[in-house]
């Protein structure tokens, strides 16, 4: 009966066992699992482009980031191949951070840190100093054209930032550079190493206004063309939303296309010209988006095209705005269509002129979007308000290119301009005083509506290759232009040619606090005398001072008494 | 490098148990089942109490100091001392000296309590690449918890095991006893109301642990005198 009993007391035990383990083995996964990511400060950070012309490698190469900050102030010699530098924009010396690409020094990481003025959709005043904005173009310039061994990142300035950049470089200062052994700030930024992006697409947008044909003409009409290119290139492509380019040419088109759908609504103002927007993608790599798009269009819609008007950065100027050409001014067609523009910028207050810049067939580089234009044979020009053609990859929307630096009233004028002198070409009205689009008249351009677009624009970076396919920005333009077309369709290619881009634009920067390995040895040593001192206390006051020393003392009397 | 950390604060926090479980008499007479007996006990209170504060305690919005509420948990707080004195006077231990029985009552009770609400954060923030101050300070919080909880056990057992008292030192007990119970309505009254930052609190608990304890010593000693 006992063992009986016995054994089933073993057994309910070793069920209670069994049944214990998969407790404890949860237990044990929880226990380890338990890795909490508690950074002290999280910043975003935007990271410099990485791509590739004809395979040759620019911008960063890197993305993750594990080293301690170190400042300017750090001592000559000081090795940083494990450091992240912190560089405020307004302490930048271009030359310095020349030096050190140049030389091909080993450095962990490269943080720059922007004022608050150039995040995108910042409200509120401090107009930032000019010196800044070129200092920043400076930089940018010289970051998209160098091939970077190490990760560099783009924050704002906040107070946490400054409370550490001030930490920093008090260390710095006293000759404590911060590594494994003296503690410091460590910053950690763990994302994946960037890849390729398979296959980049451009999207061009396009809408088709018709215009009114007369009873028995039988042939097609002519059309006039609007376009614009949409997207932007800049140094951080998380904060590339080009303002003025072309952000600036995108709200003009959808204002002119805006007013001549309400001209066009009614069939009896409906002019005998049918009218094409386009807004083409593409643009910062040599207009790819605007031919390829031309290509696609119809031979003989494209041989309808009478005239094509190119808008590139039309948001700040003051008083005199430029028509760029191909075609040599003394050219029928180019004579025309500039002195519809004169005429109507005499009559508004303003001064337009003409820029002739031939097309060099060899050289690949395209200059201007009406290049592209003319390269197929057809008629157009650029108005903006550049005096020279920039450079490949510039003036695309950079990082100094915001909002405050953008004026409605340029732009108004400028749709003005566009819209006047091309409902005069319609309508048969050259060189009479008309206002079609009058102040104060139902056609009147919408200040509100350009503001409007122009603040949203101005919060939305558009570097192609990390445009997806139905990305909403495209969605909404493509409705915006519905609305006043009859006709939209999109156009999706593949960037292919010499470029390749690589992801990871945009990441989170934990700033940890960390302690010294000297500081844990320390503390060791505090608590183990501590504890030891306890220890003594305590067996002296509970059972002697005897007792304390006999502990240490092996007793020597066993060895006598043996003896 | 971090687990470092996490090491010494754990030997801040439950090294001065060991330590003391080892170098008194404690270890000579084996008490463990006394201490193993009160931390049951704990867990116990702990539990009663927990389901005492959802049901009375309304949750505030702000840090506000509110004078009832603070009222009802000090209130709540004197179920430990219940629980204090069924570790104490209810439960069978084995034949050792009152001496010894009230030390490994209030080490026990001591342990389970830093087990229950140091451990886990502990675990979970120590090991984090930043460093804080805070589980340094938590950890001497424990010490001066254990010698809060043997003081509270020394009183407890001054006045309900023994029984023949001198009848002046009754009152000065009873209120000791007082002080030490609601010491954690002091703690939050001062962290709130006063503004006061935790290391100063800390080393607030920790010179009133060591008055408490040399006052609760001298205590016990003048009530020893007349049994002797």
């Amino acid at each position: 009966m006992a063992e009986e009993k016995n054994s089933k007391q073993r057994h309910h035990r070793s069920m209670l066992l069994d049944s214990m383990y998969p407790v404890v083995a949860l237990m044990l996964v929880l226990v380890a699992c338990v890795e909490l990511c508690d950074a002290a400060t999280v910043v975003d950070v935007y990271r410099l482009i990485q791509y590739d012309i004809s395979g040759v490698p620019f911008g960063s190469r890197f993305s993750s980031l594990n080293h301690h900050a170190a400042s300017l102030s750090f001592q000559h010699g000081a090795d940083l191949s494990r450091s992240v530098l912190i560089l405020p924009l307004r302490e930048l010396d271009i030359a310095f951070v020349q030096d050190y690409i140049s030389q091909k020094q080993s450095l962990g990481g490269l943080l720059i840190l922007l004022p608050q003025t150039f995040r995108p959709g910042y409200i509120g005043g401090g107009e930032t100093q000019d010196g800044l904005r070129v200092l920043l173009a400076q930089l940018e310039k010289l970051l998209l054209h160098s091939n970077i061994p190490f990760p560099v990142y783009f924050a704002f300035e906040n107070e946490e930032t400054d409370a550490m950049l001030a930490d920093v470089k008090k260390n710095d200062a006293l000759g404590q550079q911060a590594t494994a052994t003296t503690g410091g700030y460590k910053l950690v930024i763990s994302v994946s190493e960037p890849r390729k992006i398979a296959s980049p697409t451009i999207t061009n947008i396009q809408g088709w206004l018709p215009g009114s044909r007369a009873d028995g003409d039988s042939n097609q009409l002519p059309t006039i063309a609007v376009v614009a290119s949409y997207d932007t290139f800049g140094a951080a492509p998380a904060l590339s939303v080009g303002s003025d380019s072309n952000g600036s040419g995108v709200v003009a088109l959808l204002e002119v296309a805006r007013l001549f759908s309400t001209l066009y609504s009614n069939p009896k103002t409906r002019g005998r010209y049918n009218l094409l927007f386009a807004l083409t993608s593409g643009g910062p790599y040599n207009y790819e988006g605007t031919q390829k798009w031309l290509k696609s269009l119809d031979q003989r819609m494209r041989e309808s095209i009478d005239y094509a008007i190119c808008l590139n950065s039309v948001g700040s100027w003051d008083n005199e705005l430029l028509v760029h050409v191909s075609k040599p001014p003394e050219n029928a067609y180019i004579k025309q269509i500039f002195e519809g523009f004169s005429n109507v910028a005499e009559d508004l207050g303003f001064q337009v002129s003409l820029k002739h810049k031939k097309i060099n067939i060899s050289n690949s580089r395209v200059a201007w979007e009406h290049e592209q234009f003319s390269r197929l044979r057809v008629t157009a020009a650029t108005v903006s308000e550049l005096l020279t053609p920039p450079e490949l990859l510039e003036s695309a929307g950079s990082l100094s290119d915001t909002r405050q630096h953008v004026n409605e009233d340029s732009i108004i004028k400028g749709v003005k301009l566009v819209a006047e002198s091309l409902a005069r070409h319609i309508y048969g009205h050259q060189g009479k005083d008309i206002q079609i689009f009058a102040d104060n008249s139902s056609l009147a351009v919408n200040r509100f509506y350009v503001k409007s677009w122009l603040d949203s624009l101005s919060q939305t970076p558009r570097v192609a290759p990390f445009l997806s396919k139905n990305e909403p920005l495209i969605m909404a333009l493509k409705k915006e232009l519905e609305d006043y077309t009859a006709e939209v369709s999109i156009q999706q290619e593949s960037l292919d040619g010499i470029f390749t881009f690589y992801d990871s634009t945009k990441a989170s920067l934990n700033i940890y606090q960390v302690a010294s390995v000297t500081f844990d040895l320390l503390l060791l040593l505090v608590l183990g005398s501590y504890l030891i001192m306890l220890f003594s206390f305590l067996v002296i006051t509970t059972r002697g001072l005897d007792d304390l020393i006999s502990i240490f003392r092996r007793p020597p009397s066993r060895k006598m008494k043996i003896a | 490098m971090t687990l470092f950390h996490f090491f010494n604060c754990a030997i801040l926090t439950f090294g001065p148990h060991a330590v003391y479980y080892s170098a008194t008499p404690l270890s000579e007479y084996d008490t463990l089942g006394t201490s193993v007996k009160a931390a049951v006990v704990y867990l116990a209170t702990a539990l009663v109490k927990l389901v005492c504060l959802a049901t009375f305690l309304q949750v505030s919005e702000t840090e506000v100091f509110d004078p009832y509420q603070e009222a009802l948990k000090a209130m709540i707080g004197f179920i430990d001392v219940a629980g204090l004195y069924f570790a104490l006077a209810q439960l069978t231990h084995r034949n050792i000296s009152q001496n010894h029985k009230f030390q490994a009552v209030g080490l026990g009770w001591a342990f389970a309590d830093s087990v229950l609400h140091r451990l886990a954060p502990l675990w979970v923030g120590a090991r984090g690449l930043e460093f804080t101050w805070d589980y340094v300070l938590q950890g001497l919080e424990a010490n001066a918890n254990l010698v809060f909880t043997i003081s509270l056990a020394a009183l407890g057992s001054l006045m309900w095991l023994r029984k023949n008292k001198p009848k002046t030192l009754i009152p000065i007990i009873y209120t000791c006893a007082v002080i030490i119970a609601t010491m954690p309505s002091i703690t939050s009254y001062l962290r709130r109301v006063m503004g006061w930052h935790f290391p100063k609190v800390v080393g607030f608990e920790l010179m009133t642990s060591l008055v408490m304890a040399f006052i609760s010593c001298q205590l016990f000693i003048l009530c020893q005198r007349p049994s002797l």
